[in-house]
């Protein structure tokens, strides 16, 4: 008995019920405008038309209104606001893309699907909303009236007691009305993730992107790892050892000193660096390289005091752009590895496209002086290698014939499948 | 043990690690550097060659690393030298790979020069577990799953109890005071743990109570 109580009278006491049926009549609000234009502006325009074929006039201006409303469903803010009404007054259901524009065609064709059918069922249960509650009033009056006014139509019933069941038969209507409301939002709540969420294609790129992000990320935390963690680690322990002999060594406190002095400021060079890269990550629309871009970097990389002479052979233009995307990040990792673990040297880099794959030579004179090259080769060299995986490519770096040479081979037909 | 002397080896490859623990170590009147390496390659002949008490081994080198290196010493060596893995970072998963294969204890980079003299001699003298909470967070996060107990080992209750005592990080006084009997039996107790789980020492038994689920950690 509650049970069935709760399905009955529960929308009617729920919150959620009226914050739905707020999301609805908005849509009906939207559509005013629009039934303006059908109902009043066009029959005084060319009242002929409307007096003559009244059927075929309204199905134009339907389809015309229709229309109207996919083209203003294309705006991006009319996107948003929409998105972000239903997302607050529809609640759980509604995907939270909903509020973003829109970046397929798809997407947007879904998108003015929705919108027509909010204008119209919002437009429905607007007018229902208007004339139902206060026909429900006049109810009331019957039993004392014997009649009941709805929508200027007189409409004769029972004196007394026995029209009682007319003020319950209008409670009835308004509880149905309670239900049809509930019922669309149900409904739109339904399609919402379909209508307004992403599209597969639009899933698999945001995915594509937090991917990016995490490895991103997990490079970042690697070089911090790698570049700061290390001098610190120097710095600490010579520090410490410095302390303990300062007395007994003083040759050793200096040495340990003058240690202590390059690597922190070696680490703050990195500090610099990996910050730099995490600032830049903070803008989202960070443009994406590819090697079409590669003029602009070896530029730039000139203007950092490294002449790099590259040779291409073979279009670049047939590489896929992910693996195009990957081999700049690649190119430009090198030649920071490059400036950072050998200096100002001269370069040489060749890109070769085939069919079948692409092959990237970086090289550098391996300098007699200054450090030695460090685990692995250095730590750009991790991330490179992280991103040659990723493609199914292959990396070699080692020295070669009194040169630091780093191999990228990188497979292209099982990348475009 | 050279004069009376704990004998240390350092490997790693950066060579101010070594220069800077090398002036620390020495300057201890019961401590001496007696041999270095700079990459795992390097480390199994030397350790045959000069013995030492305690190897501090960097993790992450350039062609062999740490925990391979470990792995070698004490397969190959009869008895091995300890262990202490030296790392820049306590979250390291190299960490607990190290610990796994057989190293007695792992060292920050950061430590205090004085708790790195006193990590040696602990590890040394094997009385008590290193960095017991450290062990037991990076058990909780990589050990369980084979949850089997150790019921087939033939604990004694009382070497049970030892078990668990060290795990919490106790040392054999502190047991031997909790206990209330004398710190020779607890010596006792400890090395009949140990044999009867086939651990070389505390930190390899005390892992193995935390992956056999017989200790949960928290």
């Amino acid at each position: 008995m509650t049970a069935v109580l709760d399905v009955v009278l529960g929308p009617v006491v729920r919150p959620s019920t009226y914050r739905r049926w707020v999301f609805l009549i908005l849509g009906g609000a939207v559509l005013v405008p629009f039934m303006l234009i059908v109902g009043m502006v066009l029959p005084s325009l060319m009242p002929a038309a409307f007096q003559d074929q009244t059927l075929l006039v309204v199905a134009l201006s339907l389809v015309l209104v229709v229309g109207v409303m996919v083209l203003m469903s294309l705006i991006p803010a009319v996107r948003v606001i929409e998105g972000t009404a239903a997302l607050e007054l529809l609640g759980d259901g509604v995907p939270e893309q909903a509020t973003r524009v829109s970046l397929s065609w798809t997407s947007r064709a879904r998108f003015a699907g929705w919108f027509v059918i909010h204008l119209l069922v919002g437009g429905v249960l607007s007018v229902l909303t208007l004339t139902v509650p206060p026909a429900v009033v006049l109810t009331f009056f019957a039993p004392f009236l014997g009649q009941v006014d709805i929508l200027g139509l007189a409409i004769g019933t029972p004196r007394g007691w026995a029209g009682v069941w007319v003020p319950l038969a209008g409670l009835a209507a308004l509880l149905v009305l309670v239900h049809l409301v509930v019922g669309a939002a149900v409904l739109a709540t339904r399609a919402a993730p379909f209508l307004l969420g992403p599209t597969a294609a639009e899933r698999l790129a945001e995915l594509e992107q937090r991917t990016e992000q995490l490895a991103e990320r997990n490079r970042l935390a690697r070089e911090l790892h790698d570049s700061v963690g290390h001098a610190l680690s120097v710095v600490t322990i010579q520090a410490s050892a410095a302390g303990r002999v300062l007395d007994s060594d003083p040759e050793f406190a200096r040495t340990a000193l003058s240690a202590i002095e390059e690597s922190a400021r070696a680490a703050l060079a990195d500090l610099d660096h990996v910050l730099g890269l995490l600032r830049e990550g903070q803008s989202a629309a960070r443009p994406q390289w590819t090697l079409a871009n590669l003029p602009n970097l070896l530029e730039q990389t000139r203007i950092a005091g490294v002449t790099v002479e590259s040779t291409v052979e073979g279009s670049l233009d047939g590489v896929p752009p992910a693996v195009s995307r990957e081999a700049y990040r690649i190119v430009q990792e090198g030649l920071t590895n490059v400036l950072r673990h050998a200096g100002k040297v001269p370069v040489e880099l060749r890109l070769s496209a085939a069919d079948d794959r692409l092959e990237l030579d970086l090289s550098n004179p391996i300098h007699e002086h200054g450090t030695k090259p460090r685990a692995g080769g250095g730590h750009g060299l991790s991330g490179m290698r992280d991103r040659v995986r990723v493609l199914r490519g292959q990396m070699t770096a080692g020295p070669d014939q009194g040169r630091w040479l780093v191999q990228v081979r990188i497979p292209l037909r099982t990348v475009r499948e | 043990m050279t004069d009376g002397k704990t004998t240390v080896m350092l490997v790693d490859d950066e060579e101010l690690i070594r220069a800077g623990l090398r002036a620390i170590i020495n300057a201890e009147p019961d401590l001496t550097v007696v041999g270095e390496a700079g990459d795992g390659a390097e480390v199994l002949p030397l350790v045959v060659k000069l013995r030492p008490d305690v190897v501090l081994m960097d993790v992450r080198m350039p062609a062999v690393d740490g925990i391979q290196a470990s792995k070698h010493i004490l397969e190959t060596v009869t008895e091995p030298p300890k262990i202490l893995v030296v790392t820049t970072f306590e979250n390291d998963d190299y960490v607990y790979d190290a610990l796994r294969a057989g190293a007695s204890g792992f060292l920050l980079k950061r430590t205090r020069p004085e708790d790195i003299v006193r990590a040696i001699r602990m590890v040394v003298s094997g009385e008590s577990l290193l960095f017991p909470s450290a062990i037991r967070a990076l058990a909780a996060a990589h050990g369980g799953g084979r949850a089997k107990g150790l019921s087939h080992t033939g604990l004694t209750d009382r070497e049970a109890e030892v078990l668990r005592l060290m795990a919490t990080g106790l040392s054999n006084v502190e047991i031997s005071e909790r206990l209330f009997v004398s710190v020779q039996t607890v010596k006792t107790h400890v090395g009949n743990v140990l044999a009867k789980l086939g651990a070389r020492d505390r930190t390899q038994a005390v892992i193995l109570a935390y992956e056999t689920g017989f200790v949960t950690p928290g």
